[in-house]
């Protein structure tokens, strides 16, 4: 695993990788798509229903690849490697988007089911804190001309959004929110009726797989990026 | 049984839908055209570095490359 954080070997063992999840996902994404739209509507919500199909994934992913960022910085903070830096840089925008369509979705749900688009209980509200997580990540990268600077001071930002994860993922059971605890992970049973695993789960992994594919293409993109910069600035001083 | 009909929540089940795949689309060709960008950037370079090096082994002087030996 960790043989993995040499620059050349990741590239090399992740070329062939790439192109089969692109593959995987596409293919998830064409059958959970048809699951969905076969599955029968619910007898409370209706069709609506449909919409968590797109929602739970999206709203996973977006903690999903938060986690995913925040350990990245961890180690590039402490280890200053470079491609976990590139990691925790890559996952940043498909992050934030999982996590707008969360809250799009989201709100397109709340409105027939609970009679509004939005409301400021835990649930929604630390949701939107860790979009703006996502924000402040890629604003600071952004806003510092000194690369290295910006990578450290933004890994240091997306360390300390870590601690909202648990807030999210709990923030159902601490407090009395409108947003339905987790019925699908509860212990014991699942909360969701059998006819929806299928095209729930299939979505899941699409959703998934297709974030491994960006994540992947982005980290190769980023190593390239900085090899090119290298070469410039090389040539530059030949010259 | 394929099922298309939303009614009465269309307004809300479509929208979720179209905005979720455009999305995912347009994160799908951007993470794609950047990374063919940055691909044939680096392979030009490269290129180009590997021919200034060989233009750089051709100008020495013999008595070099024979005390440096083979070239590969």
């Amino acid at each position: 695993m960790f043989g993995l954080s040499n620059p050349q070997r990741f590239m090399r063992f992740t070329g062939p990788l790439t192109p089969v999840l692109w593959t995987a996902a596409a293919v998830l994404l064409a059958v959970g798509t048809w699951l969905s739209f076969t599955v029968p509507a619910d007898y409370q919500q209706g069709d609506t229903v449909r919409i968590m199909f797109v929602h739970v994934p999206a709203a996973s992913l977006g903690l999903g690849a938060y986690a995913a960022l925040g350990v990245s910085s961890f180690f590039a903070l402490v280890f200053r490697h470079a491609l976990a830096d590139a990691a925790a840089r890559a996952a940043a925008l498909p992050g934030a988007a999982f996590t707008a369509l969360a809250l799009f979705t989201g709100s397109l749900w709340g409105q027939p089911m609970w009679g509004t688009w939005w409301v400021w209980d835990a649930r929604l509200t630390s949701v939107l804190v860790l979009f703006l997580f996502y924000l402040g990540y890629m604003a600071l990268r952004a806003s510092i001309d000194d690369e290295q600077k910006g990578a450290r001071a933004a890994a240091v930002l997306g360390l300390v959004g870590l601690i909202n994860l648990p807030i999210v993922k709990f923030s159902v059971d601490w407090w009395n929110t409108l947003h339905q605890p987790a019925s699908f992970l509860t212990p014991g049973a699942s909360g969701l009726d059998p006819v929806y695993l299928p095209p729930f789960l299939t979505m899941l992994a699409a959703y998934g797989v297709l974030f491994a594919a960006l994540w992947l293409t982005a980290i190769r993109t980023e190593i390239r990026r900085r090899r090119v910069l290298t070469l410039r600035a090389r040539k530059a001083l030949e010259a | 049984m394929l099922d298309l009909d939303m009614a009465p929540y269309a307004a809300f089940v479509w929208p979720a839908w179209g905005v979720s795949a455009l999305v995912l689309a347009a994160l799908t060709v951007r993470a794609v055209i950047a990374s063919r960008k940055w691909k044939r950037e680096l392979e030009r370079l490269e290129k180009d570095q590997s021919a200034t090096s060989d233009a750089a082994v051709s100008l020495r002087p013999q008595a070099a490359q024979s005390a440096i030996g083979p070239l590969k």
